[in-house]
């Protein structure tokens, strides 16, 4: 039930026809994709951001609980109401509010379905990555609260790597902006721990994305099994021989049969499995990378390969792929469909174990999944008509999230936690780890209107009796130094002290002037690598093990991290590069370590060891605070060990160069980037004649493919008339900007910009006067100047960060003299979203443990306001 | 029949939503009654009781436009369409059936003649701007309260019937083909008059004599609407005629008509006295567009320098598999550039009556086709369906586009 006044009080807002309140409504909310359902007492269509925030503040007044909903899609209970309340429909937010080809950004309303976006994107030349089966009936709002994923994730990443900006409604019916356009705004990561928070948190009315150009060549091939075992060996194979296609798709004989019957997509209906694997990125070299997957799938006995000859033979392969799930409707009535995810060289074992759960409970299944990312889809058919199939199918799907966590996996890759796995949260989280996710979930919403009932396990004692949590693991060589740093924090909060975590010491200190003295944690005693799983391209380490360290192990294996953390480089230690989120230019191409990071473990402020994330490639099990802990600059805990992804080292790494004015680098950059080239960077440096400037482009990969790209980078820079174009190899490791890094660092302020893309340029221009000589760098592709500086007034650090703000970016000091942070927050002008980085902070570090006073907007002008 | 006998086929809906991609009404309302799951999961309420039949099941089952697109996108192929009419029929036993549709199903549309006198009183007030057509068209009080605006759609009615015009009886033609028999639709017969002329002038051209049929409604608004006994009433009444004429081949103008004559049999199912006669018909009864194919007219050239597109009706692409057939036609004629239009096939929104009856809900579905036809840049629009045609010329004014509205045989 509703209270009648606030069923007035919606109508008002959103007009009377767009609230649904009756029974026939409340049936058609009552469900979405899942098993699960909860009808609402009523369904409200609000039509922007204003009106959806009204309905949310009128919902809290009335503390009835609510839900957003996009197309209902999900396959988690995401949008049902089990205490029934408010469904808040988003449909109606369906606008593409504007697409920039030049920052390679394009805002949308959460009601656009996904491939709305791509048809709009096509025409110019572009695509948005994230690519989920179901894209188009998926909207983006729903996107972002799963953290969909899809075919592409592969290589490209899911949707929180994609994501720039959102703007939300917070519990309350405060309207903020976590994020924008430009890349790495100070303080923490808010918006990645929005994204795949399944509505639990806040409504996201629009949404920033990034959107890359369309590669140049795609080969899609068809590969046919007459074991299923083989299949999946060929996956593991694939991924250990540091290949990464776009796509590598399983599907078995079950689904290939019932796809054939629904639409002929020409797969073999006697195979016993397929796979659809995909390579694409520039033509030369691709060829070859295909040719390499052949041979590793007729070693693994595949009976054929097909290879894909037009587009239109393309789609059909895809046509099967995309409709694999409704496909199964034809088996049966319904379908149980579980998303595990385990690690790729597990895939055998985990298929088999499936099966034979299948089996155990009396079930036929099938399987179709991104079997490049290890990520699970196996589908059991039954009937939910009859009630002791429906005990036995849950039944099932429980056994075999056990089996998928005990080979290493977790509980969800893509679909989300929702209502139906909730339990299934204890098999990867200790109840400590649980705690700290509902705290942050209690900061959020501290009345518990927002999508109640989801995520967690209701209550300690209500599955007590369920088989208990495998996450725990044994004992290894860093479990000792974690427990000391835990005793060392529960000290520092018995004597009330604060605490400075230090890493290799090679940054000063981060942030604006702690609030009281710190006295330094050490975590040089994390210095252990825990395993290197080469096969699976993974990689556990203690936060204390220098980068350089970590490295050496890889190239045992051909392997590498792709991370060259601007000052310091190999020195620096894990735990300090992932707490900065230290990275150079490469990070167009690679990423920001909390790109690369899987999981970590730290010790929160009340001295707990907290497990975030896991093993896998893809988890989307609870919040995502791995990248909360990323990038929070030892304000929030201690991280005591860290799993990355790695990655093959690349066979050259290349650089061209070119001296021209600042405008003409900036316009071959974006033309560059704006093309199918495929640059790992494309950065700019003062060069020694005061008015010109060096073009920096780096390409990384097979060398018959870096040498096809440093010719059409060439023609690029001779066309725009820049002089001095010359290549040069570099090293994988230490990269191509040491002489920069040289000038930038040990000077007394080292200034970190970022702006949208297309106005990089403009921000270096800005920066230039105050930085010293050869102390600067743009990166064109995400907009970031890196400044030293010797000297910086009040006036000039205002001019700065306003003028920054101006364009649509931010500022902010890496370092600055004690004298300088006396008088000004290192991070500029305050903003909103700040507000909400302090009460995440008082929730996780409720004592002000971990150097308090740093954060943004602790600052004397932040202290001001 | 009850629509729990429909069970297992409902049943089979998993709720993946993937109707909802095409679905015209969804897309324009985004709310669930709108879209088969919805639509799905409410019959299945209604046979596991949770559920009862309501004046609340209206909206959910009548604003369906019966497209078919939902099934198009649906892998088990829920035919949806087809469960919602069924549903229909026991919402009017159970519900209610209002007497003036029972005017319109059992008075008007078996009697052309009564037809043409409301259509000729509409046609006067419409015309003179005397009286509302609303008023006058009394047949379109049916549709309820979207009704006003029913003569904004209609833009101006002819004042003699093509049925008046041709009275029913064989013409002498001047080609050589066979002869041919032609089936008047309603909307043909009292709205398209031109298109219907320019129909008989090219059956008369490549036929050696065309014969007029004298039937009444093909039944498929009854039969939408839920009466299937209405529906069969009206088609047997032609499939007597069509029984009677000696023509090899039944062609007509309207690709709803043909698309509900070609589902006799189904109408006729199950050992009904007429499933033969229903079969036979079927069989004959050919689209424009597919007759035209075998009897290519002669390259008009009236075309030349325009930009042309074809918007495919849902009972030719969908109801009879016609896709390319027409594009075929207009890419032959000579100085003409033919363009696709995006989301061709989606509904437009006329869906036969559909507009009248739920106007503001018809036009957003046609807004969305405003805009493809925009993005096109076509200058004349081509389609094979009077109901089409009229919300096509509706929508064109509507957005103020210099666009032409043309049945295919205006054009050839
Ligand atoms: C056949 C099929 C195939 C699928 N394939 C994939 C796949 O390949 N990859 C994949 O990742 N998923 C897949 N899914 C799952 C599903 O489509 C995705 O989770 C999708 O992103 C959900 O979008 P939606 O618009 O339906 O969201 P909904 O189901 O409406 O909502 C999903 C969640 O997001 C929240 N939410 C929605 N809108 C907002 C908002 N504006 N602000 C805050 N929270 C919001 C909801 O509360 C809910 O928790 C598939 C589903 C089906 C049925």
């Amino acid at each position: 039930m509703i209270p009648k006044t606030l069923l007035l009080e919606l109508r008002r807002i959103v007009g009377e026809r767009h609230v649904a309140e009756s029974r026939t409504a409340a049936e058609l909310y009552s469900y979405d994709g899942s098993l699960a359902k909860g009808p609402p007492a009523a369904v409200v269509f609000p039509a922007d951001a204003r009106e959806t925030a009204l309905v949310v503040k009128a919902a809290c007044r009335a503390a009835v609980a609510f839900a957003p909903r996009g197309f209902g899609t999900n396959l988690s209970g995401g949008t049902v109401l089990p205490y029934g309340g408010l469904s808040i429909c988003l449909t109606r937010l369906n606008r593409i509010r504007s697409i920039h080809p030049h920052n390679r950004t394009a805002v949308v309303q959460p009601g656009v379905t996904n491939l709305e976006l791509q048809n709009a994107l096509a025409p110019l030349g572009f695509f948005y990555a994230p690519d989920p089966a179901s894209q188009k009936v998926a909207t983006l709002g729903g996107n972002v609260g799963e953290n969909s994923g899809g075919p592409r994730c592969l290589k490209y990443g899911v949707t929180t790597n994609h994501v720039l900006g959102l703007e939300a409604v917070l519990s309350g019916g405060e309207v903020v902006r976590l994020g924008g356009p430009a890349h790495d705004p100070p303080g923490y990561d808010l918006r990645g721990l929005l994204i795949g928070s399944e509505g639990t948190l806040a409504v996201v009315t629009e949404v920033t994305v990034r959107i890359l150009p369309r590669p140049e060549q795609v080969l899609t091939q068809l590969v046919v099994y007459d074991d299923v075992r083989a299949a999946a060996q060929s996956v593991a194979d694939i991924i250990a021989a540091g290949i990464v296609p776009a796509t590598l798709e399983m599907m078995d004989a079950p689904i290939i049969r019932a796809v054939e019957e629904s639409l002929a997509c020409g797969y073999p209906r006697d195979a016993a499995a397929v796979l659809i694997i995909e390579v694409e990125g520039p033509a030369a070299g691709l060829a070859r990378q295909a040719e390499r997957i052949r041979a590793l799938c007729a070693a693994n006995g595949c009976r054929e390969v097909r290879a894909a000859g037009s587009a239109a033979e393309r789609n059909r392969l895809w046509e099967g792929r995309r409709g694999a799930f409704g496909a199964v409707a034809r088996l049966a009535p319904n379908y149980l469909v579980n998303d595990c995810t385990v690690p790729r060289t597990r895939l055998p074992e985990a298929l088999a174990q499936v099966a034979a759960i299948a089996r155990k409970y009396g079930f036929d299944h099938g399987n179709v999944f991104h079997a490049g990312d290890g990520n699970l889809h196996p589908l059991i058919l039954f009937d939910s008509r009859d009630p002791d199939q429906l005990t036995r199918v849950h039944a099932a799907g429980w056994e075999i999230m056990r089996a998928c966590v005990a080979l290493g996996g977790t509980i969800s890759g893509e679909h989300g936690i929702g209502m139906e796995k909730k339990e299934a949260m204890r098999l990867v989280f200790s109840d400590d780890d649980i705690c700290v996710q509902r705290s942050l979930q209690q900061a959020f919403d501290p009345l518990g209107v927002l999508n109640p009932g989801k995520l967690f396990p209701e209550t300690a004692t209500e599955f007590a009796d369920k088989p208990h949590a495998i996450w725990a693991g044994a004992d290894d060589l860093l479990s000792a130094a974690e427990r000391e740093t835990a005793v060392a924090v529960k000290a520092a909060l018995a004597d009330g002290s604060a605490l400075r975590v230090e890493g290799a010491g090679t940054a000063g200190p981060f942030g604006n002037l702690p609030a009281r003295p710190l006295a330094p944690l050490a975590t040089g005693r994390l210095d252990a690598i825990v395993a290197v799983d080469p096969a699976n391209q993974v990689v556990t380490a203690g936060a204390g093990v220098r980068l350089g360290v970590l490295q050496a192990a890889l190239a045992a294996h051909n392997q590498f991290l792709p991370l060259r953390p601007a000052l310091g480089l190999e020195r620096r230690s894990l735990g300090g590069i992932a707490a900065t989120g230290g990275c150079g230019p490469e990070r167009l191409h690679y990423g920001a370590p909390r790109r690369l990071l899987l999981g970590l473990r730290f010790v929160d402020g009340r001295g707990r060891l907290i497990n975030a994330g896991g093993q896998v490639v893809k988890n989307v099990a609870g919040y995502d605070l791995t990248r909360l802990i990323a990038g929070s600059a030892g304000t929030l805990g201690v991280i005591t060990r860290l799993t990355f992804r790695t990655a093959t080292r690349p066979e050259r790494c290349a650089l061209l160069s070119a001296v021209g004015g600042l405008e003409a680098c900036e316009a071959v950059a974006r033309q560059l980037l704006g093309s199918d080239i495929g640059a790992v960077f494309a950065a700019a440096a003062p060069a020694a004649d005061a008015s010109a400037w060096r073009l920096l482009i780096g390409f990384e990969g097979f060398a018959e493919t870096v040498a096809a790209q440093l010719r059409r980078a060439e023609e690029f820079c001779r066309r725009a008339r820049l002089a001095a174009v010359t290549a040069t190899d570099y090293d994988a490791v230490s990269g191509a900007f040491a002489a920069s890094y040289a000038g930038i660092a040990g000077r007394p302020f080292i200034l970190r910009a970022g702006a949208p893309a297309d106005r990089a340029a403009a921000a270096a221009e800005l920066i230039q006067p105050y930085a010293a000589c050869g102390a600067l760098l743009v990166e064109f592709g995400f907009g970031r100047v890196m400044a030293g500086s010797n000297g910086l007034g009040l006036a000039d650090w205002r001019r700065l960060s306003g003028g920054l703000h101006a364009l649509a970016g931010h500022i902010l000091l890496e370092t600055a003299p004690v004298e300088f942070k006396r008088e000004n927050d290192v991070f500029g002008a305050p903003q909103p979203e700040w507000r909400l980085m302090h009460r995440v902070k008082e929730t996780l570090d409720p004592h002000g443990l971990f150097a308090p006073g740093t954060l943004p907007g602790s600052g004397p002008q932040g202290a001001a306001r | 029949m009850s629509i729990a006998e429909r069970y297992e086929e409902i049943a089979h809906c998993n709720r993946c939503g993937f109707c909802q991609a095409a679905c015209p009404i969804f897309r324009s309302t985004g709310h669930e009654a709108g879209v088969a799951r919805g639509r799905l999961a409410l019959l299945r309420a209604l046979i596991e009781g949770r559920i009862e039949w309501s004046p609340e099941l209206e909206a959910p089952l009548y604003t369906c436009l019966l497209c078919g697109a939902c099934t198009s996108n649906c892998f088990p192929a829920i035919a949806t369409g087809e469960l919602v009419v069924q549903a229909r029929a026991e919402y009017l036993q159970k519900v209610g059936r209002t007497s003036i549709h029972r005017l319109l199903f059992d008075r008007l549309l078996p009697h052309p003649r009564r037809l043409h006198l409301a259509a000729r009183a509409a046609a006067l007030g419409k015309n003179s701007g005397a009286s509302r057509l609303a008023r006058a068209l009394g047949l379109l009080r049916v549709f309820g309260p979207d009704f006003a605006h029913a003569e904004e759609i209609v833009d101006s009615l002819p004042t003699q019937p093509l049925r008046v015009r041709y009275p029913e009886g064989i013409y002498p033609g001047q080609g050589a083909g066979p002869a041919v028999a032609y089936f008047v639709g309603c909307g043909v017969d009292v709205v398209q008059t031109a298109a219907g002329a320019a129909t008989l002038k090219l059956l008369r051209r490549h036929c050696s004599s065309v014969q007029v049929l004298g039937t009444n409604c093909c039944g498929l608004p009854a039969f939408s609407y839920g009466d299937r006994e209405a529906a069969r009433r009206l088609a047997a009444k032609n499939l007597e005629i069509l029984a009677a004429t000696g023509a090899a081949a039944v062609v007509t103008d309207c690709s709803s008509c043909a698309g509900f004559i070609k589902s006799y049999p189904r109408l006729f199912s199950g050992g009904h006295p007429l499933s033969a006669a229903a079969r036979a018909a079927a069989a004959r009864t050919q689209d424009a567009s597919e007759w035209l194919q075998s009897a290519p007219p002669a390259e008009s050239g009236r075309l030349r320098g325009r930009r042309v597109t074809f918007h495919d009706p849902c009972h030719a692409v969908r109801g009879q598999g016609i896709l390319s057939e027409p594009r075929r036609l207009l890419q032959r004629q000579p100085g003409a550039t033919f363009v696709e239009l995006a989301e061709a096939d989606w509904c437009c929104g006329g869906a036969g009556s559909y507009a009248l009856s739920h106007y503001e809900l018809a036009m957003r579905v046609l807004d969305r086709k405003m805009e493809n036809l925009k993005k096109s840049e076509a200058d004349l629009v081509v389609t094979t369906c009077p109901a089409c045609i009229l919300q096509l010329a509706h929508g064109v004014r509507r957005h103020g586009l210099a666009v032409e509205v043309r049945h295919l045989t205006e054009v050839l």
